[in-house]
């Protein structure tokens, strides 16, 4: 049985992964952390809290709020910061045999740039995620990826700055994700995650105030599963670069509709929290779905629902 | 750190909305230190998709104890485990209290549910050789624990704002009283009274102070960066580098440390 797959077939590099299931950028930290409770080489891919040029503190407190079969968090991209990352953390990573690709964020397209161009050639990085659902402060703080042309614009900036793997991790909050999809398989972009957080809010009623100390958040978890599952088949028919899936992704059932909607491969999130086992435990059931359905290569079921 | 389904031996109201829970954990019962917690699934679907943190409250032989208030759906559901159910725990978690080797002396100050990590300390810290003073704040004589699952080797002193059991008042109004006789404060209680611990801190003169923090947390395990605080040394993630902390080292500032 062949589980293995190729997100980047374009690039020189290429960005092979032993098995579809991956976990998201923000709810496995680096990597270690984990590293106690689950075998965490035998994931397909780990990708990174979100890295800034400089570090971040965050958002105020509260920063998470749980909500029916969903919960909204405001981290505030805190993070140590993209040279902290190289001298302190890519090390253990190069040691690994799971590969790791780091998420990325700025604030300008140039922060980007700049840390991208940082990560190029680093021991243990296998690829960068570009995080495009951050403000723009330059441009009125309308975030990156709400508009195919600032998105392309990001997208192209990293792609002269890093030779690495490239996957850019759309946004839902969009009208029409299919055009942002194109503008950045056009700018350079080598697969694509799909997606990232809904916009919401929770008001707790006895303070008469928002829960999150930022008001507002990204909801994430089993409630939004369908609504990434469509977003996945809509990009899919649009752009013909692999994607990978998520948004609620718990079970493996959950992972193999993504994939027949048109994911090479998938990443698990919020599910992570609930049961650390959840990322393996879908593999797992991966494998016994295709051996139950002769299935050989997974890249047979890939998009297979689309018709 | 241990992820396991644990039997539930017992789960019984003991206090007006607080129920005690006994699990078999010989993996935690062994390893877990006071002022550690664990993570719990509170229910078998994907209803509520965080793990709920509470602190050990007691261990014995190979079985571990929780002390917790039923205040919202996840400890509800907890409440109405019964003898025999599985629950699905993430621990021991966090850093726990720790004792400096020349401290004799302690006290340890419990307000309302705060009780819960205290008294695993208390009881640990006594069959060490240490002494024990306990102060138990609550509302009132009803939310008072029963003083014979208490350590019986410490001295405890009971306490109430009501002054319906012991002597009236909050626990920080007699820190005066006892801190100049110890050598290590240890607290678990809401903010406001490490606040008022702030506030009094002169006249505890440089007894040092451990206190345990209540934020929201996501993984338990310092992976999603929901539960970080302020410190003197930087930013600091409750449920790892936490939830004890010194009392001075904590950044108080203006705004609340643990909103919830
Ligand atoms: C390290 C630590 C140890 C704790 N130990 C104990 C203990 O021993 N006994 C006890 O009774 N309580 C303890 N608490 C508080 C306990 O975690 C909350 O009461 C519980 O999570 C409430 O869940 P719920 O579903 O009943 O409430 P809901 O209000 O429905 O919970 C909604 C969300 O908010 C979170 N939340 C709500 N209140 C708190 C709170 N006070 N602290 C942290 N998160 C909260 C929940 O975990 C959940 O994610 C501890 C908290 C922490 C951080
Ligand atoms: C606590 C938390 C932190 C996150 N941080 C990031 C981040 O730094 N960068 C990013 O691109 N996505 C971040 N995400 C989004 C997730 O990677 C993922 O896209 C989203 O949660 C949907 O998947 P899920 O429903 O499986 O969690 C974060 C999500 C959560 C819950």
């Amino acid at each position: 049985m062949d589980l293995r797959v190729q997100l980047a077939p374009k690039n020189r590099l290429g960005l092979t992964l032993g098995n579809p299931v991956m976990v998201a950028s923000g709810t496995f930290g680096y990597g270690m952390e984990y590293a106690g409770v689950i075998d965490v080489q035998r994931l397909g891919a780990i990708v990174c809290k979100g890295t800034t040029l400089k570090p971040r503190p965050g958002n105020a407190e509260p920063r998470v709020a749980e909500t029916a079969s969903g919960m909204l968090n405001a981290i505030g991209l805190e993070n140590p910061g993209v040279d902290a990352l190289i001298r302190d953390i890519a090390p253990v990573w190069a040691e690994w045999r799971v590969p790791v690709i780091v998420n990325i964020a700025g604030e300008s397209i140039d922060e980007y740039r700049e840390v991208a161009s940082r990560l190029d050639g680093v021991d243990g990085i296998s690829g960068i995620e570009v995080n495009i659902s951050c403000p723009n402060i330059e441009k009125g703080s309308v975030e990156f990826g709400t508009s195919p042309d600032l998105a392309a614009e990001v997208t192209e900036a990293v792609r002269n700055a890093s030779s690495l793997p490239l996957m850019v991790k759309l946004t839902p909050n969009v009208t029409d994700i299919g055009v942002v999809a194109k503008a950045v398989v056009r700018a350079g972009a080598d697969a694509l995650t799909v997606c990232n957080t809904l916009r919401g809010m929770a008001v707790d009623i006895v303070r008469r105030r928002p829960v999150l100390g930022n008001i507002c958040g990204g909801l994430s978890g089993p409630a939004i599963k369908p609504v990434a599952l469509y977003l996945v088949y809509a990009v899919s028919k649009a752009v013909d670069v692999p994607i990978v899936g998520c948004g609620g992704i718990s079970s493996a059932t959950d992972a193999i509709e993504f994939i027949m909607a048109g994911a090479s491969a998938v990443q698990v999130g919020t599910a992570t929290f609930l049961d650390p086992r959840a990322c393996l435990n879908i593999l797992v059931g991966i494998e016994d779905f295709m051996a139950r359905e002769n299935i050989l290569t997974l890249s047979e079921i890939v998009g297979q629902a689309r018709a | 750190m241990f992820l396991l389904k644990c039997q539930v031996l017992s789960n019984e109201q003991l206090l007006p909305r607080t129920y005690l829970m006994w699990l078999e954990a010989p993996q935690v019962a062994s390893s877990v230190r006071p002022g550690q917690f664990a993570m719990l699934r509170c229910h078998d679907d994907l209803v509520r998709v965080l793990r709920r943190p509470l602190s050990i409250h007691a261990v014995d032989g190979d079985r571990v104890a929780f002390l917790y208030r039923a205040i919202g759906a996840g400890t509800r559901w907890l409440a109405n485990r019964r003898r025999g159910d599985e629950i699905d725990m993430l621990g021991p978690l966090g850093n726990g209290f720790s004792i400096t080797g020349r401290s004799r002396r302690l006290l340890l100050l419990a307000g309302g549910i705060g009780l819960a990590p205290l008294k695993f300390l208390a009881e640990s810290a006594a069959s060490q050789g240490h002494q024990v003073v306990l102060l138990v704040g609550t509302r009132n004589t009803a939310e008072q624990y029963p003083i014979d699952l208490l350590p019986s080797h410490g001295h405890v002193v009971k306490i109430t704002e009501d002054g319906s059991a012991g002597k009236k008042g909050l626990v920080t109004d007699f820190i005066s009283e006892f801190a100049p006789e110890v050598d290590q404060a240890f607290a678990c209680g809401p903010e406001g009274m490490y606040r008022e611990l702030m506030r009094v801190r002169g006249s505890m003169q440089s007894v040092p102070v451990q206190v345990s923090l209540e934020v929201r947390m996501g993984c338990g395990i310092g992976a999603c960066l929901s539960c970080t605080i302020r410190t003197n040394s930087g930013l600091k993630h409750v449920c790892k580098d936490g939830p004890v902390f010194d009392l001075d080292d904590i950044d108080w500032g203006a705004a609340p440390v643990c909103r919830i």
